[in-house]
């Protein structure tokens, strides 16, 4: 009973969550493919660029959304934490171009 | 006590000296996210228990060193180097400090907590030490909304112990933890704990609660994660007051 007592409101918290929760980084679609592709940036880099921005920033800090930043803070932002998130060179453009894209996107 | 006080100081001050590790939000509860590839820390916990209802004189410090890998974006690995403890009381059968155990842990990411409904990892234990070996699973739910983390874990605990480690025992676990972001160098959060204990895995014991508040603090390359759990339930044999620091350096 105590058992089921403290699972219960667990997952209501966590459903909660998940219900009222919008993604800070939006999905590589076509408004984004367009901004990176004006910027010439391919959709490949585009997507590994989200997928790395979604995996090695949230292991130290809440995942900020891309319009959180300006485009001009934003290379410094990511240059001050790329060491930590094994970021190099190539990983750190595209987490780079896939914010500035959806940034410019939106 | 004022042994274990100097001791646990003294192991606290050791600890925030030259050591770092994956930004851990809380220290009782596994969050879903994995270090990135590549990435190298070291882990320090101490945890100080005291006062158990059925022996107010007990102390028990617990160490670990830990270090911790990051295989890919989605797989981590970690060795607990040596866990060791210094104990007293009027229950402890011998006084002093004793090496435990070391052990290989596992994590493997399902989903992410940020962009998925809900961040899943299952997460594999294998601790083995003198007259003791152990096997420990969890399942690990986390849900990142902006600045606020919740998690929960799920755990299933087998031992064996003794001289022939004849003697096996089961526990279920399960915690739940929510964690706040105030700044990205400070953050506080409450964790809940649920123990179920089954020896000889024949009948479950009355179950026990821990509750207290956390608080988390990150620089450069260092992080240090603080947790205070008072017992809930009047278990007489688990410690009315705990607290546990971890204290990690990322290489």
């Amino acid at each position: 009973m105590i058992f089921r007592a403290f699972l219960l409101p667990a997952l209501a918290a966590l459903i909660t969550g998940c219900q009222t929760a919008s993604s800070p980084a939006p999905a590589v679609n076509a408004a984004i493919i367009q901004a990176g592709r004006s910027e010439q940036v391919s959709v490949a880099t585009l997507r590994q660029g989200r997928s790395l921005f979604l995996t090695r920033c949230i292991s130290c800090h809440a995942l900020p959304a891309v319009a959180a930043h300006t485009a001009g803070e934003w290379p410094r932002l990511i240059d001050e934490m790329a060491g930590r998130a094994r970021l190099d060179g190539k990983k750190r453009e595209a987490v780079l171009a896939y914010i500035l894209a959806a940034q410019a996107s939106r | 006590m004022r042994r274990a006080c100097l001791y646990l100081c003294a192991a606290l001050v050791l600890t925030t000296l030259p050591c770092l590790a994956g930004a851990r939000r809380f220290t009782y509860i596994y969050e879903a996210t994995t270090s990135p590839p590549g990435g190298f820390e070291s882990e320090n916990w101490v945890t100080w228990k005291t006062d158990k209802p059925n022996d107010h004189a007990f102390d028990q410090v617990d160490f670990r060193h830990e270090i911790e890998f990051g295989i890919t974006d989605h797989f981590q690995l970690a060795v607990y180097l040596a866990d060791w403890f210094y104990e007293d009381g009027h229950s402890v059968e011998n006084e002093g400090f004793a090496y435990a155990d070391s052990a290989l842990e596992l994590i493997y990411n399902l989903s992410s907590p940020a962009a998925d409904l809900l961040g899943v990892a299952i997460y594999g234990e294998i601790k083995a030490g003198y007259r003791t070996f152990e096997l420990e699973s969890k399942l690990i739910a986390q849900k990142d909304i902006g600045p606020l983390v919740l998690a929960y874990n799920a755990t299933l605990e087998a031992t064996w112990e003794g001289e022939d480690l004849e003697e096996k025992d089961g526990e279920i676990q399960q915690s739940l933890g929510a964690s706040y972001e105030i700044t990205p160098h400070l953050l506080a959060g409450v964790e809940l704990l649920h123990e179920i204990a089954i020896p000889e895995w024949r009948e479950a014991e009355r179950g026990f609660f821990f509750a207290g508040p956390n608080v988390s603090v990150r620089g450069g390359k260092w992080w240090a994660t603080a947790t205070a759990l008072a017992q809930l339930t009047r278990a007489g044999d688990e410690p009315n007051f705990q607290l546990r620091t971890i204290v990690g350096y990322e290489f």
